[in-house]
């Protein structure tokens, strides 16, 4: 009898489901919005309809992000840490050391077979972060997807001093009125996000094979401007914005099988997806 | 990094003595690079902490480290410093001259002690000892040493104690300075044995005797050369003596300190004879009332300047009085002068403020330069990063306002090292600001 | 009103959340009541002079918004938030404070406190930072100085007998705390950190005899109980200034972990050294709170080995780690605080080599970063399963 995981990664923006059963059988992306819990319904349902499952054949869920502890039906709430650690693990299986720059934080995170060894947090701060360079687009009129491949054009990037994201935005409209190309300004943006990771992760020792996962590794030109500070290659993974769900639905799929070997009893949240809705 | 903004062009100096303090700044940190080859001692060392005197009659070379820490940040080569601290979970709200010189010493012990590329003009030399000290100045006077140490774990640092009693309305503090001046006796004494063990030399007392003598007189010809400030127009502002303060500071107990402020005192004289001020129009005359000034902004003066406010008078730096004044005990021993000295600077004006209730010997001392220096306003800069001397600049703002007059008082924000701090077009707003209130104030007649 | 004997725990919790209310009745039966902050308030002598010593606190779910009209934000944020709780009227018991020269933050802002809070009494103590043999002579001098105010103040004469006897009653108050840490020793503990921290907090702001009572009682309760079942969690010390709010102890225990010692000025760094009975009062008080208490702001470790110095400065903690089976470390340390910032480097690496992991956090004096915090709680226990 086949059996079924889920991990669900409620981020700031966007909330990630994966299916998992021998192979990864559904994932879905949609946004969180303000109420987590109504949200999160919708999100599972739209993956398990593309798995062509129904919520019992669900044997276990983990959830992780931002929300985690407000989904009523996960079984168990892992962070977001083990969990990206996790997922990346399973699809680069070489890499040490992980940077993750989500909407709201940025993380550096270090494996050591297969296990979270270390972590940082920046999430003070949006310098370094997915809303900085939404506060960047913004400024530019530029849409946030079209950032990376933008920023490939320019001719030299443009020097961003400050790091508080107030700032760089002043100095990055000067700049523009300035004369100074739109390019050349999303290319420097991203030099000033790749300083800020880069003293983040220098509290961890960067050990190759080093990933960029999260919103950011999305963005071609941040993830070559990452490559140009930490002076080595950098991993992105196929999907980057699945990664937590990934490692979470690995997680809930271990934890399964781990009672099953001991012959514990598994504690589920003995929540269904429908109740969740009723919950105000 | 190559990446980040060199200093802008300097701003143009008043005095041709500020303008040669580059080379005493040089040489100061080459003397620490040089000492090992020239068999010579490196003692890191921090300002104002009563140890000049011993240091050089003994030979030592001082490494100090504020120094450094200020030239990588007039120089915007701060940054990598910080990041290295930061790296190993120094904390960013911590002093930033620490944070910085704790990160180049990371740095330098990985190169196995060699010269670190393109530090500011060469860097510091490895120290042979740690010079701190537990006084009423700054906490991390103690902290760093130990910090330190972590990465030159073979460095002995010796710690002194050197207390003045705190003021309170209520006490009279005289009584209790025979227990205080012998505290700080014992503790220069204790500094003295630790040298003479780790060192493997002796005292000359002698010697010492005639280094204390020749920090008197530099306290006192510094003061004379800056009393010639209370012209108007003033020869000289705040600008200046950011520079100027180096060897009273750094080079305290030297015959080329001496020399400096008689020099500067000539200039100033015959500046003052020429009827030559710092500015074009000299329209308004400040204070700088406290606070580490930002090292990488200090062009910020000139915009000051170019706006006809001068800064003829300063508390920062100004770290002495004329030794007359401070009707100092007759006394055979140099270490107990240091000691009687030091405790009497400290609570020169203490009188002052139990006189006047409500009153702060801080603010005694702002009221006095106000007055002798015909000040219009006091600009005060609080530095995040350094709680010993900007915590506490609120109330004197508030006091000085409550005791004295409702002078315009303006307080800036920013920090010693860390130029991400900084944003120089609010800075520059707030100074237009505050030049609009202070032709307000000059034309209600307020003084 | 008088304690029961029964119900140890609810009386903490009690003299918790409404904290200063004994003092307050105590001050209105006729008692003067002196507040202070740190561990090296020397409560010996305040408990001789005959008044109600009160170690004062914050309140991390209030944010600050009178103080910094007085006070820099660059200021420690505890100092920052009992200053603004002070000016928000919250200690209106105070006949009076003393602040002992812990730090800058401290040091730095007593002129910010006498003159915004304007008591009857107010005292500044110059405790050294360092503890060789003419700083213990000064720190006499000035405990002498000290007695001298209070004496003017209360009017009654402080004698040797006196503080004899008061340095005994803490004496005892110590040993009592400590046996009742010794019941967190069990696997799982007897009592949470929660708990704990409600105990100390309630302790901290009573006389000695009644908080000496206290302690007895929750400790008769506590043994009382039923060792609970349940999986060993994780046995996590906290080590830190003053950390004062269960919310926090909340946020480590709510992972499943257990909080079952601390290096914390309201706790271990408070009880765990004793003053010796001299023939000079003073000199034992000054040998205590000079040498004998570890805290970041006194400079010990003058050895000529670092590694000797280490365990000068640190060895208590490995200690503590052995002496309650300590498996994970936080490390929870107030942004702006320079005494315990510069230190992080060392701890760390000292508590990792002894084979312990050490969780490193940076924070306010606030539970409006709490969220932030758990997460990285939760992830530092994830990874130390």
């Amino acid at each position: 009898m086949s059996r079924h995981f889920a991990g669900i990664d409620i981020g700031s923006t966007m909330t990630k489901v994966v299916i998992l059963g021998d192979k990864i059988e559904a994932s879905y992306i949609g946004p969180t919005g303000p109420e987590h819990r109504k949200l999160a319904n919708k999100v599972m349902e739209e993956a398990l309809s593309r798995a062509n499952l129904s919520f019992k054949d669900l044997d276990y869920i983990v959830a992780t992000g931002y929300g985690r502890i407000n989904v009523p039906f996960a079984d168990k709430q892992v962070t977001e840490i083990t969990c990206h650690a996790r997922g990346l693990h399973y699809f680069l299986p070489t890499v040490q050391t992980i940077i993750d720059i989500g909407g709201q934080d940025s993380k550096g995170i270090k494996i050591k077979n297969g296990k979270v060894s270390g972590f940082v947090m920046n999430d003070k701060c949006a310098a370094g972060t997915g809303r900085f360079m939404e506060v960047i687009a913004d400024a530019l009129a530029v849409p946030l997807e079209k950032l990376g491949e933008l920023s490939l054009t320019a001719t030299k990037p443009a020097f961003i001093s400050s790091t508080c994201t107030v700032f760089a935005e002043h100095e990055v409209t000067n700049q523009l009125a300035n004369g100074e190309s739109t390019a050349n300004l999303v290319a420097g943006i991203h030099d000033a996000i790749a300083a800020r990771v880069f003293g983040l992760l220098n509290k961890l020792k960067i050990e190759p094979d080093v990933a960029v996962t999260g919103g950011g590794a999305k963005n071609i030109g941040l993830v070559k401007a990452i490559e140009a500070r930490f002076k080595c290659k950098i991993l992105v993974p196929p999907e980057p914005l699945i990664t937590g769900a990934m490692g979470a639905a690995l997680i809930g799929k271990e934890t399964y099988e781990n009672s099953v070997k001991s012959g514990e009893t598994l504690l589920r949240s003995g929540k269904g997806l429908r109740e969740a809705t009723f919950f105000n | 990094m190559s990446e980040e903004k060199k200093a802008k062009t300097p701003r143009a100096l008043a005095t041709k003595a500020a303008a040669s303090i580059g080379k005493f700044v040089k040489n100061n940190l080459a003397s620490s690079v040089t000492a090992r080859s020239e068999g010579k001692k490196v003692a890191y060392a921090y300002i104002a902490d009563g140890q000049d005197e011993i240091m050089r009659a003994m030979d030592i070379v001082p490494g100090w480290g504020e120094s450094f820490a200020g030239v990588c940040s007039a120089r915007r080569d701060a940054e990598r410093f910080l990041q290295k601290a930061e790296s190993d979970n120094f904390s960013r709200s911590l002093c930033t001259y620490a944070t910085c010189t704790l990160g180049f010493d990371m740095i330098r012990e990985e190169l196995n002690g060699e010269p670190v590329p393109g530090a500011s003009w060469g860097g510091m030399g490895r120290p042979d000892v740690i010079l701190g000290s537990g006084q009423l100045l700054c906490d991390p006077r103690f902290k760093w040493p130990q910090a330190t140490q972590h990465y030159l774990q073979d460095v002995p640092i010796f710690v002194s104690n050197m207390y003045y009693p705190p003021f309170d309305p209520k006490v009279d503090h005289k009584e209790q300075e025979k227990f205080y001046v012998k505290y700080a006796k014992d503790e220069l004494y204790a500094c003295v044995r630790f040298l003479e063990k780790h060192l493997g030399k002796k005292m000359d007392w002698d010697r010492l005797a005639a280094t204390v003598e020749l920090s008197d007189k530099t306290w006192d010809i510094f003061i004379d050369a800056y009393e010639l400030r209370k012209a108007v127009p003033t020869p000289m502002d705040t600008g200046d003596a950011m520079n100027t303060m180096v060897p009273v500071t750094f080079n305290l107990g030297t015959q080329e300190a001496y020399d400096f402020y008689k020099d500067l005192y000539n200039e100033l004289k015959q500046k003052i004879a020429e009827g030559k001020g710092v500015a074009q129009n000299e329209k308004y005359r400040l204070l700088w009332g406290a606070g580490l000034p930002s090292w990488f902004a200090l062009g910020d003066f000139q915009y000051f300047n170019d706006k006809g406010a001068v800064f003829p008078v300063e508390i920062t730096y100004r770290g002495g009085e004329k030794t007359e004044r401070l009707d100092l005990p007759k006394t055979n021993d140099p270490l107990e002068h240091i000691a009687w000295r030091w405790m009497r600077y400290w609570t020169h004006w203490y009188d002052k403020a139990r006189k006047r209730p409500g009153s702060l010997p801080k603010v005694e001392r702002i009221i006095e330069y106000i007055e002798d220096y015909k000040c219009d306003g006091v600009v005060f800069h609080s530095a995040f990063s350094c709680r010993s001397w900007h915590a506490g600049i609120i109330t004197q703002a508030n006091v000085l306002k409550k005791i004295y007059s409702d002078i315009p008082v303006l307080i800036m924000e920013g920090d010693i090292v860390d130029i991400s701090s900084y944003n120089e077009a609010d800075t520059h707003a707030r100074i237009d600001a505050f030049i609009e209130t202070l032709e307000t104030a000059k034309k209600k007649g307020r003084k | 009103m008088t304690q029961s004997n029964n119900n140890g725990l609810a009386t903490a919790e009690k003299y918790y959340t409404q904290f200063g209310s004994r003092a307050r009745e105590l001050k209105a039966s006729g008692k003067k009541v002196i507040g202070y902050l740190s561990a090296l308030g020397p409560v010996e002598i305040l408990t001789a002079a005959g008044v109600v010593p009160v170690r004062l606190k914050g309140n991390v779910s209030e944010a600050i918004t009178k103080g910094d009209a007085y006070m820099e934000t660059i200021v420690c944020p505890f100092v920052r938030n009992v200053f603004d709780a002070a000016v928000k009227g919250k200690f209106d018991f105070l006949d009076g404070m003393m602040l002992p020269h812990q730090c800058d933050s401290i040091d730095r802002t007593n002129d910010v406190w006498s003159l915004n809070l304007n008591l009857p009494y107010w005292h500044f103590l110059n405790v050294p930072h360092v503890t060789d043999d003419p700083s213990i002579d000064f720190t006499k001098e000035i405990l002498r100085v000290f007695i001298g105010t209070l004496e003017k103040f209360t009017g009654k004469k402080i004698t040797n007998e006196a503080i004899t006897e008061a340095v005994k009653a803490h004496n005892e108050n110590r040993k009592l705390m400590r046996e009742l840490y010794d019941l967190r020793k069990t696997n799982p503990p007897l009592m949470s950190g929660s708990e704990m921290i409600k105990v100390l907090v309630a302790a901290m702001s009573l006389p000695v005899d009644e908080s000496s009572a206290l302690i007895k009682s929750v400790t008769k309760e506590v043994k009382e109980r039923k060792a609970p079942a349940g999986k060993k969690a994780a046995r996590i010390m906290l080590i830190g200034d003053q950390i004062d709010d269960a919310a926090i102890m909340d946020a480590i225990e709510g992972t499943g972990a257990n909080l079952v010692m601390d290096d914390l000025s309201i706790g271990a760094k408070m009880y765990w050294q004793d003053v010796d009975v001299t023939s000079d009062p003073l000199q034992g008080i000054a040998e205590r709170y000079l040498r004998k208490l570890k805290i970041p702001t006194t400079y010990i470790g003058d050895s000529d080995n670092y590694q000797e110095n280490l365990e000068i400065r640190f060895g208590h903690m490995k200690k503590y780690i052995k002496e309650f089976s300590v498996n994970g470390v936080i490390l929870f340390i107030y942004k702006y605080c320079d005494p315990y910032g510069f230190e992080v480097p060392a701890i760390k690496s000292f508590i990792e080599s002894a084979g312990v992991p050490v969780l490193y956090l940076e924070d306010e004096y606030s539970t409006s970063t709490l969220a932030r915090v758990k997460t990285r709680i939760e992830a530092f226990l994830e990874m130390i399963a």
